[in-house]
């Protein structure tokens, strides 16, 4: 019975497009690789004949991993030197901002400043750094 | 009658080596040699025309693109073949469910060709086959199938490849061909019932 289905499938190889059809394929093919040429971009072509150049060449299993990871170390890193400088730079300012005096307080580290002179608004000191100075993109 | 002297065949060894120099006259002979081949590859899996012309088109483009890689292991035929295969069953399971079929004409051959005589007038003939609704038929039970039995069914019983060149192609073992035939051939054998004998 198998030999039947085999026959009858046998038959599909007649389903043929016209004789002119493989001419006019070749002319489209030709046209196609033309127009992919003009629209890839430069990079894409690069990588991919890197690729073809070197197929044994295959990503590392855990590179996409690894290279995250860096990515948010190195983030960390940097957010974290520019806290450290905003911090010291902060402090040069405090140094030439005008004198004051914090009192001791029975409220742990929030202390309240007293300028000696009273021709000055009042500096109001939050973790010994003057608050009123910051710039506004401290906080 | 004038003699002609025919060409001698060039080796796909010869053309790949020359496509991989920078030939891209040579490819063009590689796309002449296979196009009719990988043509009824891809439509016999897609029972589309038009989804077969344009996936053609990028399986060569693809071929084209990797051909500096192509290092050998193979042959041309096997490489090319997997290529085609692939891309068809991608294709596939991204086609929408409600495509329709777009068939091409079938040749006149078919008249002469002793396995059609044989069905249509022998005397086991179970009835008078209209050959455009077997075509039909035939397109949509192997639609019915899934694409990875589609393939091994289109190589093995149309393009008559051999189960061992098959397995190459779609990189499974002789004895996995020789099941997905025996299972395909079943579930073909209850939707053409009416145009097998008993």
């Amino acid at each position: 019975m198998n030999q039947d289905v085999h026959k009858l499938l046998r038959l599909k190889r007649y389903e043929m497009p016209s004789s002119d059809y493989f001419e006019r394929f070749m002319d489209e093919f030709h046209r196609r690789q033309r127009a992919e040429l003009i629209s890839r971009p430069t990079l894409s072509i690069l990588f991919e004949r890197f690729m073809n150049a070197f197929p044994e060449f295959h990503v590392p299993r855990m590179a996409y991993a690894t290279v995250a990871a860096a990515a948010v170390a190195l983030s960390a890193l940097i957010l974290f030197n520019q806290q450290e400088s905003g911090a010291s730079s902060s402090g040069s300012f405090a140094l030439n901002s005008p004198t004051v005096t914090t009192l001791p307080s029975a409220q742990g580290d929030v202390r309240f400043p007293v300028s000696l002179r009273s021709d000055l608004p009042p500096h109001y000191v939050l973790e010994t750094r003057p608050v009123s100075y910051e710039s506004p993109y401290s906080f | 009658m004038a003699e002609t002297a025919q060409e001698p065949e060039i080796k796909d060894e010869d053309l790949v080596a020359r496509t991989q120099n920078g030939d891209p006259r040579a490819f063009d002979d590689l796309v002449r040699k296979y196009s009719s081949r990988l043509y009824g590859l891809v439509y016999n899996m897609t029972s589309n025309h038009e989804d077969t012309n344009d996936l053609l088109q990028d399986i060569f483009a693809k071929a084209y693109r990797s051909i500096k890689g192509f290092r050998g292991k193979s042959s041309f035929y096997t490489w090319l073949h997997t290529i085609a295969t692939n891309m068809t069953i991608n294709f596939l399971k991204k086609r929408s469910r409600s495509y329709k079929m777009s068939l091409d004409d079938i040749d006149n051959g078919v008249q002469h060709d002793p396995e059609f005589i044989e069905l249509t007038s022998g005397p086991d003939a179970r009835r008078e086959v209209n050959l455009k609704e077997l075509q039909v038929r035939l397109n949509e039970a192997m639609m019915k199938l899934s694409n990875e039995h589609r393939a091994v069914v289109t190589m093995f019983d149309i393009q008559g490849m051999p189960h061992a060149e098959i397995g190459k192609i779609l990189g499974i073992s002789e004895g996995t061909v020789r099941s997905r035939l025996f299972y395909a051939h079943r579930q073909l054998q209850n939707y053409l019932q009416e145009f097998l004998t008993t």
